[in-house]
């Protein structure tokens, strides 16, 4: 139908359903329950899923008026999860169980990312395709993220005192300019910015070498897991569904992401590309079977492993997996 | 036609130099020239102005804020003399407060927004509009202060009628301090979790690899702190009808027995626990985060591992010592002597100056690569950014400094047939002294600050690297112990630089000391 054979009676009726939904709306939003989730890193398809859960309104639906509170490289992340500004955070198991040797009451109750996504990026020309290749190379890093490497050659039995750990920011300049040999870095990052720029990265995905740490996971406290339930299982029942979305179709997740952030500075092959690697990573046969986020008890039998050799010691009741078993039930 | 030529050659010059350089380090990803940055701005003009504007909206609130609070607290502590110590001490901690530390908390406090954009911006500037304001405020001829009290007039008209007058030249160099440092303050405070401006583009452009990105707004970051440097620079020369006219009269100095001075020491002391503690109180704040006094003095003398966190801290101290005392020294004589050579060929003045601005508003996280690549990881990097970040406004108050030498006595050397060179000796720099003091005072907390900015972006090493490990691993006592340390430190240095002010003064401009 053309604008110009549009009538006045449709017109009206046009309008009147606009101010019925209006209303209805209003009322909706009368009975939405303000929550925040705290993002661990500036904005980019890394939370797709959680982009597309507000986009198509399935929070929305769900009661809970969500907002996704932006992470970057000196933000906190644990704070306001512990201080309440935040219902849920996305952190990582190991600085999740570091918070809570500091007194933090947080629970793990998600997974996002099965596979640790930490890498030991390379040149193609001088590859470093497993960890017996590491000794005599140049590896720049955070000098934070040492026990990461540490806990790495344990698991593979490499003298970490052979490997040269230089200090770098987090940029795949260092490599690209030749001052190192390979970067400890997410797979999801600075390979994918190599790669648009035409520089192929060689990638060993840590995870494959033993190092099962669990990544992206959901944090919440104690008290939250008491008496706010129901949201917590409606905001992780639209991040499961966000993110098999994501799944279905990362181009569409991608698109949404740039759309959604303009002022952001994100570009679209980055982000498609982004998303194209980080799926793997984030689903598996365990999950393909109970659904996004879950675990077992053997996965966190190999996390608290994992988390003693990074020098942490957390007991099974760090994990709490029902609000996710509520999400998968129904 | 030929001033023109003689503007724009020195700008024409520097683009040259800027433009080889980055073609001889080209697929490095090091260093994009002007015609990469000219093409990436012409492509992208909507995403870089609309991060321009929101993040010059947080720095032109906190410039603003930022420079009121510096003259409240100036105004107040000429009314009533007896807090200027106290004000002036909480000032000066409060500026030596690691952004690395505060930039988090704030956000958690205020939440999303700009909040924490706007009060780092205006923490970054207030404490150099302070200091050469108060060196301002009692930069006035005595005879005028004598004339007030003889009229029967009281402290606040010698405020208004003679001090302020007086103090607008040190404002105007005050004020063209803050610009570039609100704006990276601004910058810096977008990297605790805003959703737009300059700050998150610079994040996410180094790890895009996207050079010509970085330094476009590398490029616009300098640009904007140039033109506000010299529209605060032309707005003073047209406020400032004439030249400090006779030679100052004596600074105040804080005198008084050793007896006095540990007083003041613990009043400030008693003073800053009270604020600290009282006001995480009355905040709320969450004790996870926000780690009160006792807290750490059971961290340091009741727990079981006290040993290794004060191994952890004094290790952490002596790794920035190393880098931070030669950076601040090769700042200051940078700064200076810079400033001296200028004024002996101005001509030099276009292509310096333009330069020296760029250099400090170009943010660290865009240059520090660069350094470190030409200089080395080692110590010679972190010294030479230290000392970038030193040396602006070191070279700003210096340049003000030396134009306060007094016309009359110019004007006999020049009678008696004295060049350029002695002038400057005999006149010039003793003039210069308290410009260079309150220089070298606001120099300490900036070294500390651009240390601590290196070794958690570039080197990994000291108190900056510790403070965001402390961070990320929630150990926020840690965090709060090296708060204080750097604290601690900044405010001893600048006591120590305040001893051998009164020292130096006293061998080479007596009448500056006592009177």
């Amino acid at each position: 139908m053309t604008f110009d054979r549009m009538n006045r009676r449709d017109f009206l009726g046009a309008t009147a359903g606009l101010a019925a939904s209006a209303g209805l709306r209003a009322q909706a939003a009368w009975a939405q329950v303000p929550v925040a989730l705290q993002l661990s890193w500036l904005h980019s398809v890394q939370f797709a899923g959680s982009y597309i859960a507000l986009d198509r309104g399935w929070w929305r639906e769900a009661g809970l008026e969500v907002s996704l509170l932006q992470g970057g490289p000196n933000a906190p992340v644990e704070p306001p999860v512990v201080a309440g500004n935040a219902l849920v955070g996305i952190s990582a198991a190991d600085y999740a169980a570091a918070a809570v040797a500091q007194g933090a009451p947080f629970r793990i109750i998600g997974v996002a990312m099965q596979k640790n996504p930490f890498v030991i990026a390379s040149l193609a020309d001088n590859p470093i395709a497993s960890p017996a290749d590491l000794p005599g190379k140049r590896i720049g890093m955070a000098v934070s993220n040492t026990p990461v490497l540490q806990a790495l050659c344990s698991l593979n039995g490499v003298d970490i005192a052979a490997v040269q750990i230089v200090p770098t920011q987090y940029s795949a300049q260092p490599l690209v300019a030749g001052q190192v040999d390979g970067l400890l870095c997410w797979e999801t990052d600075l390979p994918v910015a190599m790669a648009i720029q035409g520089i192929e990265a060689h990638t060993m995905l840590m995870a494959d070498h033993g190092y099962a740490l669990q990544s992206q996971t959901y944090v919440a406290t104690v008290d939250s897991l008491a008496t706010r339930r129901k949201e917590l299982v409606a905001l992780m029942a639209g991040e499961a569904r966000g993110w098999d979305a994501c799944r279905a179709d990362t181009d569409a997740a991608a698109e949404l992401t740039v759309r959604m952030f303009p002022d952001a500075g994100m570009d679209l092959p980055t982000q498609q590309l982004q998303a194209r690697r980080q799926v793997p990573l984030m689903f598996s046969d365990l999950t393909d079977a109970h659904g996004f986020g879950w675990w077992t008890d053997e996965t966190v039998e190999e996390n608290i492993r994992i988390l003693s050799l990074l020098g942490r010691t957390v007991t099974r009741d760090l994990w709490d997996r029902s609000i996710l078993e509520d999400v998968h039930a129904g | 036609m030929t001033a023109l030529a003689r503007r724009a050659g020195p700008v024409l010059l520097l683009l040259l130099l800027w433009q080889l350089a980055a073609t001889a380090t080209g697929g490095q990803f090091l260093l994009a020239g002007p015609a990469e940055v000219a093409a990436w701005l012409s492509d992208n003009p909507g995403l870089v102005g609309r991060a321009l504007s929101v993040t010059l909206a947080s720095a032109a609130w906190g410039f603003l804020a930022g420079n009121l609070a510096a003259i409240l607290l100036v105004a107040a502590a000429m009314l009533w003399p007896p807090v200027l110590g106290l004000l002036t001490g909480l000032a000066l901690i409060v500026f030596c407060l690691p952004l690395i530390a505060t930039g988090p908390i704030l956000r958690v406090m205020m939440g999303p927004g700009d909040g924490p954009q706007v009060v780092l911006a205006a923490l970054a500037v207030y404490y150099t509009t302070l200091i050469p304001l108060l060196a301002g405020l009692r930069a006035v001829p005595s005879a005028w202060i004598d004339l007030v009290a003889c009229l029967g007039r009281g402290h606040l008209a010698q405020l208004v009628h003679v001090r302020a007058r007086a103090a607008l030249p040190y404002l105007v160099a005050g004020m063209q301090i803050a610009a570039p440092a609100a704006f990276l303050g601004a910058m810096v405070g977008e990297f605790t979790g805003a959703e737009r401006g300059m700050g998150v583009l610079t994040v996410r452009f180094i790890r895009d690899l996207n050079t010509a990105a970085l330094w476009s707004l590398a490029s616009i970051a300098a640009l904007v702190s140039i033109a506000v440097y010299l529209g605060v620079g032309a707005a003073g020369r047209f406020l400032r009808l004439e030249r400090p006219p006779v030679i100052l009269a004596p600074p105040r100095l804080p005198q008084g027995s050793a007896g006095r001075r540990l007083g003041r020491a613990v009043l400030l002391a008693g003073a800053t626990l009270v604020l600290w503690w009282g006001g995480m109180e009355a905040l709320g704040l969450n004790p996870f985060f926000a780690k009160r006094p006792p807290d750490l003095f059971a961290a340091l003398f009741l727990a079981p591992d006290a040993g290794a966190t004060w191994q952890a801290l004094l290790q952490a101290a002596a790794q920035t010592a190393v880098f931070v005392l030669p950076g601040y020294l090769a700042g200051l004589a940078l700064g200076t002597g810079l400033a001296v050579a200028l004024s002996l060929v101005p001509a030099l003045s276009g292509l310096v100056t333009p330069l020296a601005i760029a250099l400090r508003s170009v943010p660290v996280v865009t240059t520090a690569p660069l350094v470190v690549l030409l200089l080395g990881q080692g110590a010679l990097g972190t010294i030479a950014l230290v000392a970038l970040m030193v040396f602006f406004p070191t070279f700003v108050a210096c340049q003000h400094g030396l134009q306060q030498a007094p016309g009359q006595i110019l004007d006999i050397l020049r009678s008696h047939g004295a060049g350029r060179v002695p002038q400057m000796r005999h006149v010039r720099l003793p003039a210069m002294l308290p410009a260079f003091f309150a220089s070298a005072r606001m120099g300490v907390p900036a070294a500390i600050l651009a240390v601590t900015v290196v070794e958690w972006l570039a080197t990994g090493r000291g108190l900056g690297n510790l403070m965001t490990l402390s961070a990320s691993l929630s150990d926020y006592t840690m965090l709060w112990l090296t708060v204080v340390l750097v604290t601690l430190a900044s405010v001893l240095c600048h006591g120590g630089v305040a001893w051998i002010e009164r020292r130096v003064l006293r061998l080479y401009a007596p009448e500056q000391v006592e009177g």
